[in-house]
């Protein structure tokens, strides 16, 4: 099934003449979901559930397998993680996901040629028709709730910058970002950031988050776009060459272009997993193999 | 994946890229004469000091001067990328080989060098650093059996960017009016897929924003007409800066097609990777001709004695005086009698120097003053 899907993709794009491969040109497809989970309803309040709370043991996990990203180039030769391990749960208003994979090695710590471990779910904002999985459609919008090592560590720990980075590093003066005080040393945060071009730019990336989940919206590969909402919460714990990271959310927000989880309906969901060690991100990344469901018991 | 043909001079025939051909109105490039290059780095600290002296930016060059042939920021890049490309061959003036568009592993835009962490911490590793020992009883040849050059180097915002053909999200962006090639601090998620990308390692990534950042051409200084920070402030004076046409459409006046497509005395660096740079450079004369090839491609011998001749060419040698005698882009010049002259793009004259200095002599004993001269200039 999964070689027709890539078959019919590459047709589609030679037949458009698609030089970079973007999948804006690629036709929906009603692909059959491998995996069907089930949320299941607890009598908890699910916006305040822990990664390692009793609760989550007796709740029936699913085997996600994951694979290369074949749409876009460039594409993985390989990928770090193969599977995840899929748990669900939700209390009629809140819905928790609990993702558990297998990476030896923890990157959550910033470096000029570090990668960070990530992962990510994707919802379709329509189901009717429904997009693309990899990213989305022009028109067709997917919602990512995109989950980064090195943002957990922000929050956790306060901001990475150089000097966490790098504590032997010195440098003798930034400008207008002085080690004396005194007369005419005195520059506001904005004044100092003036010199750090994301951070003047406010690049999401650049700046410090409540949320170790950043929301976005894409209509195609490359089109990938935050959201100015945070409505998602996450924890994540790595330990013994494993991943735990928890998700939660409301299952109905006041968006348009959010997914709205419905108690009773089955949803398409998505997954995303990068491999920091092996420098995997954007496209070199592994995913789930087409869409799969969640059931909101 | 399905590539495009666009037309690259710099190897006399078509060669593959990403995206169709699309050049800008105009093209800013610099010349850089190697011949007269100190390594005195002033060009890396007037880039460093006006826009990378920020957090995250500690160890980012976007212009940075390397003694060739050791040394190298990031460490050994142009070493990294060639082996992997491997031998390559030139059918005259026309590329025979494998651009690193044309040589991209399966499912990848380009062909690749990834510089390690450690690469980046030594900006200015193998300083001075000679080909070899120097033997008993040597003497100078030309060229020289033992040597070394130094090898300034900034983005060259290249016609066919590689960079900007690997972004994922088109954060990076040529622009149409001056061909600069900028990353976009919004748009840009830190992928690095152009860090890995551009051949000459020169996107870079700042840990501290997690994205990455470029040369941007100091832009805000071209848009007022102004040469780049890295020009102006260049001790050796070995830079010119200004537009290049393509061959095709070269116009004698303008002081950088005289060089590049008139003389073919100003040489692009590397073009056999496919990108079309545009920084050219003048190549060091007393470097062995095999090394001078690889790197400037097989116009590099003519070159070499084109420079040699220039004591009795009135037109280069003033154009030569030109290089660092002015902030403000000249878009032609000429050299009459004693005088080079350079003018803007409404033809009023904006520099005259003298081709050749006055040379006083003066004597060694000062009677008025009572004391010795030094022998210095
Ligand atoms: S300022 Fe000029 S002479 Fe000095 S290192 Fe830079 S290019 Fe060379
Ligand atoms: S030199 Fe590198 S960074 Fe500059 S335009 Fe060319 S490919 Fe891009
Ligand atoms: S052109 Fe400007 S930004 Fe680029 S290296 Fe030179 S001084 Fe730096």
């Amino acid at each position: 099934m999964i070689k027709k899907l890539t078959l019919y993709i590459v047709l589609t794009m030679m037949v458009f003449g698609v030089g970079q491969a973007f999948a804006e040109e690629v036709k929906g497809t009603a692909e059959k979901p491998f995996v069907e989970i089930t949320s299941y309803h607890k009598d908890t309040d699910v916006s305040k559930v822990g990664i390692n709370d009793n609760l989550w043991s007796g709740v029936a996990s699913y085997r996600q397998p994951l694979e290369k990203q074949y749409l876009v180039v460039p594409k993985p030769v390989e990928v770090g993680v193969k599977e995840l391990v899929v748990q669900s749960i939700n209390d009629g208003k809140y819905i928790a996901f609990r993702l558990v994979w297998k990476d030896a090695t923890e990157n959550s710590s910033i470096k000029v040629t570090g990668f960070s471990d990530a992962a990510a779910i994707e919802f379709p904002v329509k189901t009717d028709p429904l997009p693309q999985y990899i990213m989305g459609q022009t028109d067709m919008p997917v919602h990512i709730l995109y989950w980064r090592a090195w943002r957990s560590k922000d929050t956790k720990d306060g901001f990475q910058t150089i000097d966490t980075a790098y504590p032997n590093l010195t440098s003798d003066m930034y400008t207008f970002d002085y080690k004396v005080k005194g007369k005419g040393t005195e520059k506001t945060q904005e004044e100092k950031d003036m010199f750090i071009p994301g951070k003047a730019a406010v690049n999401p990336r650049s700046v410090p988050h409540k949320q170790i989940i950043e929301e976005l919206n894409a209509e195609g590969p490359g089109t990938l776009k935050t959201k100015n909402v945070e409505n998602t919460t996450g924890e994540s714990h790595w330990s013994d060459g494993t991943w735990t990271l928890v998700i939660r959310r409301p299952l109905k927000v006041d968006d348009a272009v959010s997914a709205q989880l419905v108690v009773g309906k089955k949803t398409p969901i998505a997954f995303a997993v990068w491999e920091g060690e092996r420098k995997e991100s954007a496209g070199r990344k592994a995913v789930s193999p087409s869409w799969a469901e969640v059931l909101v018991q | 994946m399905q590539m495009r043909k666009v037309y690259n001079w710099q190897l006399g025939r078509n060669a593959s890229y990403v995206y169709p051909q699309n050049r800008p109105k105009k093209q800013w490039a610099m010349v850089f004469d190697l011949n007269k290059c100190i390594a005195c780095q002033t060009c890396s600290l007037a880039c460093k000091t006006t826009w990378t002296s920020g957090r995250g930016q500690e160890y980012m060059y976007w212009n940075n001067v390397e003694t060739k042939p050791y040394g190298g920021y990031p460490t050994a890049w142009d070493m990294g990328i060639l082996s992997k490309l491997g031998m390559q061959d030139w059918d005259g003036n026309k590329y025979a080989g494998r651009t690193l568009f044309e040589a991209a592993e399966k499912d990848e835009k380009i062909l690749q060098h990834i510089a390690a962490e450690e690469d980046w911490a030594h900006p200015n590793i193998g300083e001075d650093e000679i080909t070899g020992m120097v033997g008993k009883g040597d003497y100078i040849t030309m060229p020289h059996k033992i040597w070394m050059f130094y090898l300034p180097r900034t983005c060259a915002h290249c016609t066919y960017p590689a960079c900007l053909s690997a972004c994922p999200r088109k954060a990076i962006y040529k622009r149409p009016e001056d061909g600069i090639v900028l990353v976009d601090q919004s748009r840009c998620r830190g992928y690095r897929e152009c860090v890995r990308a551009c051949p000459y390692k020169k996107p870079m990534f700042n840990a501290e924003t997690r994205i990455s950042e470029k040369c941007i051409g100091c832009y805000p200084k071209i848009e007022q007409g102004l040469m780049t920070q890295c020009i102006t402030n260049c001790i050796g004076r070995i830079r010119l800066g200004g537009f290049v046409n393509t061959p095709d459409k070269a116009v004698k006046e303008n002081p950088i097609d005289y060089l590049v497509h008139i003389r073919k005395l100003a040489l692009p660096l590397y073009p056999q990777f496919g990108t079309e740079p545009n920084l050219f450079y003048i190549p060091p004369i007393h470097v062995p001709t095999t090394y001078l090839k690889q790197m400037f491609g097989p116009q590099a011998e003519n070159a070499v004695k084109t420079y040699l001749e220039i004591r009795n060419d009135m037109t280069l040698k003033g154009l030569l005086v030109l290089f660092g005698s002015m902030e403000r882009i000249i878009s032609s010049f000429r050299v009459d009698g004693k005088t080079a002259a350079g003018f803007d793009e409404k033809g009023n004259e904006i520099v005259k120097v003298p081709v050749t200095e006055p040379t006083f002599i003066r004597e060694f004993y000062d009677a008025k003053l009572q004391a010795y001269r030094h022998n210095t200039p």
